[in-house]
C-alpha cells in the first residue's frame, strides 16, 4: 500500500513540476480577471483562440486581484486585466500598474465611462439597485431612494446590509450615498451630515452574519429590502420564487463599470494591444452580452443584451459620481465605516 | 558575540554548514520578508508613524472584538481541554461499550473545520435548524435565534478543537507505562487518584503543546464568530483578514496581528516556564501496554456511557447534515426547508464531470504533499538541534521560527511577493514572484510554527537514556535517529503531516496571492465557484466541495495514520 502511495505522489510531482519556464515575449497572453466564473474563462480562451490569440485566463476574486497586481508590479505575470470596476482600476492607475493605451473602440463607449487619461476603458456596466420584495411592498409603499431606509421608521430593521465593505456592490452603494454630501473641509472629503447619514443607515439596518443569503431572507420576508446588481436579478428571482421592484431615485442609481487595461511591464505589449482592440469590439462584447446576460458599455453592442436587462437600464438614470474621487477615497471611507460607524 | 565566535571555531565543518544554512533559511524566508513589511507599517514616507494604532484605538468595535478574542481564547483553553480529555479517556482509557465506534465520531472534526463546520452546527441549532424546529414546536414563544453569541461560539469551537486531543493525547496515553498504574492500584489508589496523580501528569508536555494551539486558534477564531457570534460577539481576526486586503488599511491589520502574535508568544513563554518547573517522566525502560480500565461504580458507569453517546451525537449530526444538504439545491440550504423534491444530484454532476475539474485537486494534492513533507523534515531537523542543548543562538532560532504567527497569511504572502520580485543576492539572484515555487515556499512558511510546537511535544516522548546508551555503544547520530528516535515519534510525525496536508489542501488566503496562473489550487477554485455572481446554487457547491475534501482528508488520515494505530 505504502509503495503505491509513494508511486502516485512521485508521479504527480513529475507531472506538475517541470513547467517552471517563464514565457518571454512568446505572444502568449496571461489575463487576470475577477469576471471569469460561470464558463466565462473558457469562453474567452476559446473565442480568443479562434481569433488567433493564445490566452490563459486566470480568475482571481475582486479584492485579491488588485492586491496581487500591485504586489507583482515589479515583475508582472499578467499582460491584461479586466473586470474590476472603475474604483479598482483607479487604484491600479494610482499605483502605476497600468500602461496607457486607447483601443480602437474607445469612441463607441458611452460618454464619461472610459478613463480620461487613457489607462483603462469600459466593457460592461451594471446598475446597482435597491430592491424590495413584491410580497411585502407595492411600488408606492416601498422605498424610493436609499435615504428612505433610515428616514422612514417603518423600514427600520427591514433591510439587509453586509458586515464588511469589501464587496464592489456594497462600495458602490456607499459611494452613491456619500457623494451626495461631499465637502472639502469634511473628514475624508465628506460632510458631517454625510457621515451621520451612513451612521443612520447602519444603525437602523439588519447587519448580516457570514453565510446568510440575502435572497433567502428576502423571500422569507425577514429583510424584504437590500442591494442587488442588475444582471443578477433574473436568476435569483427564479431560484427563490420571489419577485421584486427596484427603487428609481431622482438622483439616479450608481452604475458600476467593469474596465479593461494593459499591465505596464507586460512582455507582450503589441499582442496585448491587439487583444484589447478585439475583445472590446462591439462584435465580441455583443456576443459576451448575449451569452452572459450583461449590459455592454459599448453602445453598438447594446442591442445584443437580454431584453429584461435593457428594460431595467432604460428605466433608470445614471447617478453623477466622480469615480476618480471615489476611487481615491473609498478605502479610507470603508475603514472609517467599519471601525467607527458600525456597532 | 566573541563568545559565539569562539564556539564557532570549535565546531566542525558540517556543523558550521548546518548553522549557516539554518541562519540563511530563517533570514531569507521568515525574518527578512516579514520584518520588511512590519517596518513599512511604522515608517511611511520615511517617517515613523503610529497612525494605525491611533485609528484602531478610536474604534469601539475593534477594541471590543479584540477583547472578545482574548475571552474566547481563555475560555477555550479550559473547555476544550475538559472535553478533549473526556473523549480521549472514553475512547482509549476506560472500558466503554462501542468505544471504537465512538472514537470515529469524536474524530470527525479532523476532516472538516472553518465555515463548513460552523454551517453544519447551524443546520442543527440555527434559526431554521433541526433542533430549533423541534424546540419551536414545544415552546412556540422561544427565540429562533437563540443559538448566537459567546456561548454558542464557545460551544461550536470547543467541539471543533478537540482534534488536537484525539491525535496527540491518544497516542501519548498509549505510551504510558502500565506498570505505574498497576503499582498505584496495588497501593490502594482509587481510579480518580490514579487518573489525576499518575496518568494525567505524565501527559503534561502534550497538554502544554495542545493548550498553546487552542489559545492560538481561539485568538485567531474567524468563521464561528462571523457566522454564530451575532452583533455582540465578534472577534478580531475577521477584521485583520479584511483589512490586510485593503491597501489603505493594511497597517491596521499589521498592528492587530502583531498584538495577537505577541500574545501568542507570551503564552508560549509562560508555558515554557511552567513546563520546565513541572517535568514528569516515565522512568521505566520496559514499558507495558495500557489495559483499558473498568469502572466499578455502576451509577458512574451508566452516567459515563450516556454522556459518551450524547457527545457522540453532538459530534456527528452536523457532519451528517452537511452530507445530506450537499445533495439539495441552494434554496433548501438557505432556508432549511428540506423536502423530497429538494434532493438533486446536479451539484455533484456539475462539479465532477467537468473536463477541467480534476486538475485543481491534483495541483493541491501535490503542493500540500510537498509542503507538508518538507516542513516536517525541516522542522524535525531543527527541533532535534534545538533540544540538543541550550544556547543563545538556539533561542533566537526558536523564536524566529515563530514569526509566521505574527502576521496574517495575506501579509506573509505580500511580504514574499514584494521581497522576491527582483533578483536578490539572498536567493542567489533568483526571482520567485510568478514561479510555481512561490506557493510552495508560502505553504511551508505558514506551517512552520504549528509543526515546530507539535514536533517538540512529540520529542518529549523520546527517552534520552536510550539515545545515550546507543551513543555510548558507538552508534552514529543518524543511526540513533533512525533506529531509536524515529520509531517513537513516528505516529506523531505522521499525524502532523496529515494535519498539515489537510489544512493546506483548501487554503485560500495565501494561495490566491501566490499561485501560478497555470496551477490553480483547490481553495481558489472553490472560492471562485462559491462566489459565482450568476449561479444562485453557489452555496450548494460549497457543500459539495466540502464533502469531497472530507473524503480526501478521511482517505489521507486512514492511509497514513489509521493503518498504523488501527484507530480510525
Amino acid at each position: 500500500m505504502k509503495k503505491w502511495i509513494c508511486l502516485i505522489v512521485i508521479a504527480m510531482m513529475l507531472l506538475t513540476l517541470p513547467a517552471c519556464g517563464q514565457k518571454e515575449g512568446s505572444g502568449e497572453l496571461v489575463i487576470y480577471s475577477n469576471s471569469l466564473t460561470d464558463g466565462r474563462g473558457e469562453w474567452v480562451e476559446e473565442k480568443a483562440k479562434e481569433a488567433g490569440f493564445t490566452v490563459t485566463a486566470v480568475q482571481v476574486g475582486g479584492g485579491d486581484l488588485a492586491n496581487r497586481l500591485i504586489a507583482e508590479k515589479n515583475n508582472p505575470v499578467a499582460d491584461i486585466v479586466f473586470g474590476l470596476n472603475t474604483m479598482g482600476f483607479e487604484s491600479l492607475k494610482n499605483e502605476n500598474v497600468l500602461l496607457e493605451y486607447v483601443p480602437e473602440w474607445a469612441g463607441e463607449v458611452e460618454e464619461g465611462m472610459n478613463d480620461k487619461d487613457g489607462y483603462y476603458h469600459s466593457l460592461v456596466k451594471q446598475a446597482i439597485l435597491l430592491i424590495y420584495s413584491q410580497d411585502v411592498y407595492s411600488e408606492a409603499t416601498g422605498p424610493q431612494d436609499w435615504t428612505d431606509l433610515w428616514e422612514n421608521p417603518a423600514f427600520h430593521g427591514q433591510y439587509f446590509l453586509f458586515s464588511s465593505l469589501s464587496g464592489g456592490t456594497t462600495r458602490a452603494v456607499i459611494s452613491g450615498i456619500l457623494v451626495r454630501y461631499l465637502d472639502e473641509n469634511g473628514e475624508l472629503g465628506v460632510s458631517e451630515e454625510g457621515w451621520e447619514a451612513v451612521k443612520q443607515l447602519y444603525d437602523n439596518g439588519y447587519i448580516a452574519k457570514e453565510g446568510e443569503e440575502f435572497y433567502a431572507l428576502l423571500a422569507e420576508g425577514t429583510t424584504p429590502m437590500g442591494q442587488m446588481w442588475s444582471s443578477g436579478l433574473a436568476a435569483r428571482e427564479e431560484q427563490y420564487g420571489v419577485k421584486s421592484y427596484y427603487a428609481k431615485p431622482a438622483v439616479g442609481v450608481p452604475y458600476v463599470v467593469e474596465q479593461i487595461g494593459i499591465i505596464d511591464g507586460s512582455s507582450n505589449i503589441d499582442e496585448a494591444k491587439k487583444f484589447l482592440d478585439w475583445f472590446g469590439s462591439a462584435e465580441v462584447q455583443g456576443k459576451w452580452a448575449e451569452e452572459f446576460y450583461s449590459l455592454p458599455a459599448n453602445k453598438e453592442a447594446l442591442s445584443f443584451a437580454p431584453e429584461y436587462i435593457r428594460a431595467i437600464d432604460e428605466s433608470l438614470t445614471v447617478q453623477d459620481i466622480d469615480w476618480g474621487f471615489v476611487g481615491a477615497h473609498i478605502e479610507k471611507w470603508a475603514e472609517k465605516i467599519e471601525l467607527e460607524i458600525m456597532r | 558575540m566573541k563568545h559565539i565566535m569562539a564556539k564557532m571555531k570549535k565546531v566542525n565543518a558540517m556543523h558550521f554548514l548546518f548553522l549557516s544554512g539554518t541562519t540563511w533559511l530563517l533570514f531569507a524566508f521568515l525574518i527578512f520578508p516579514n520584518i520588511n513589511l512590519i517596518f513599512e507599517t511604522f515608517f511611511q514616507d520615511g517617517r515613523f508613524t503610529i497612525s494605525a494604532i491611533e485609528r484602531f484605538m478610536k474604534s469601539g468595535r475593534a477594541m471590543r472584538s479584540l477583547k472578545n478574542s482574548f475571552i474566547l481564547a481563555g475560555t477555550l483553553a479550559i473547555t476544550v481541554n475538559l472535553l478533549g480529555t473526556f473523549i480521549v479517556l472514553v475512547s482509549d482509557y476506560f472500558k466503554i461499550k462501542g468505544s471504537r465506534f465512538l472514537k470515529i465520531g469524536y474524530s470527525s472534526t479532523l476532516v472538516y473545520g472553518g465555515i463548513v463546520l460552523a454551517s453544519g452546527y447551524l443546520f442543527v441549532y440555527g434559526s431554521s435548524g433541526v433542533i430549533t424546529n423541534m424546540l419551536m414546536k414545544i415552546f412556540p414563544a422561544m427565540n429562533p435565534h437563540w443559538f448566537e453569541g459567546y456561548g454558542a461560539v464557545t460551544f461550536v469551537m470547543t467541539f471543533a478543537l478537540t482534534s488536537f486531543h484525539i491525535i496527540f493525547l491518544s497516542d501519548a496515553l498509549k505510551n504510558i507505562d502500565y506498570q505505574t498504574i498497576e503499582a498505584a492500584k496495588s497501593m490502594g489508589a482509587s481510579s480518580w487518584t490514579i487518573l489525576t496523580k499518575v496518568v494525567l501528569p505524565v501527559l503534561s508536555p502534550n497538554y502544554f503543546a495542545i493548550t498553546i494551539l487552542i489559545v492560538l486558534t481561539g485568538l485567531g477564531a474567524t468563521s464561528a464568530p462571523l457566522m454564530i457570534g451575532g452583533e455582540h460577539f465578534q472577534t478580531i481576526n475577521p477584521m485583520i483578514i479584511r483589512f490586510s486586503k485593503s491597501i489603505a488599511s493594511r497597517d491596521i491589520a499589521t498592528v492587530l496581528s502583531l498584538i495577537l502574535g505577541i500574545a501568542t508568544i507570551f503564552t508560549l513563554f509562560i508555558s515554557k516556564i511552567i513546563e520546565s518547573r513541572y517535568h514528569y517522566m516515565s522512568v521505566s525502560k520496559v514499558k507495558t501496554t495500557l489495559i483499558k480500565q473498568e469502572i466499578k461504580n455502576p451509577a458512574v458507569n451508566i452516567l459515563l456511557h450516556v454522556s459518551a453517546y450524547t457527545i457522540f451525537l453532538i459530534y456527528v449530526i452536523p457532519i451528517l447534515l452537511i452530507i445530506i444538504y450537499s445533495f439539495t439545491d441552494g434554496y433548501t440550504i438557505a432556508t432549511g426547508n428540506i423536502r423530497i423534491s429538494s434532493f438533486t444530484l446536479q451539484n455533484y454532476t456539475s462539479l465532477l464531470f467537468q473536463p477541467s475539474s480534476y486538475k485543481p485537486y491534483l495541483t493541491s494534492i501535490v503542493y500540500a504533499t510537498l509542503a507538508a513533507f518538507m516542513v516536517g523534515a525541516l522542522i524535525l531537523t531543527l527541533a532535534r538541534y534545538l533540544r540538543s542543548g541550550k544556547s543563545f543562538y538556539r533561542s533566537v532560532v526558536d523564536y524566529a521560527l515563530m514569526t509566521p504567527w505574527l502576521l496574517p497569511s495575506t501579509l506573509i504572502a505580500m511580504g514574499l511577493i514584494v521581497t522576491y520580485d527582483t533578483k536578490r543576492m539572498l536567493l542567489f539572484g533568483k526571482v520567485l514572484t510568478g514561479t510555481p515555487v512561490m506557493l510552495l515556499v508560502g505553504y511551508i512558511i505558514i506551517k512552520i510554527p504549528f509543526t515546530l510546537r507539535m514536533t517538540n511535544a512529540a520529542l518529549y516522548n523520546v527517552d534520552h537514556s536510550l539515545e545515550e546508551a546507543a551513543k555510548s555503544m558507538g552508534a552514529r547520530p543518524f543511526y540513533i535517529f533512525r533506529k531509536i528516535v524515529f520509531p517513537v515519534i513516528r505516529p506523531f510525525i505522521l499525524a502532523i503531516f496529515v494535519l498539515n496536508f489537510n489544512a493546506l489542501l483548501a487554503d485560500y488566503d495565501l494561495s490566491v496571492l501566490l499561485y501560478h496562473p497555470l496551477y490553480e489550487p483547490l481553495g481558489v477554485v472553490m472560492k471562485n465557484n462559491a462566489e459565482s455572481q450568476i449561479n444562485p446554487n453557489a452555496q450548494a457547491l460549497v457543500l459539495v466541495y466540502s464533502v469531497i475534501l472530507m473524503l480526501i482528508s478521511t482517505i489521507s488520515l486512514s492511509l497514513v495514520y489509521g493503518k498504523q494505530k488501527k484507530v480510525l
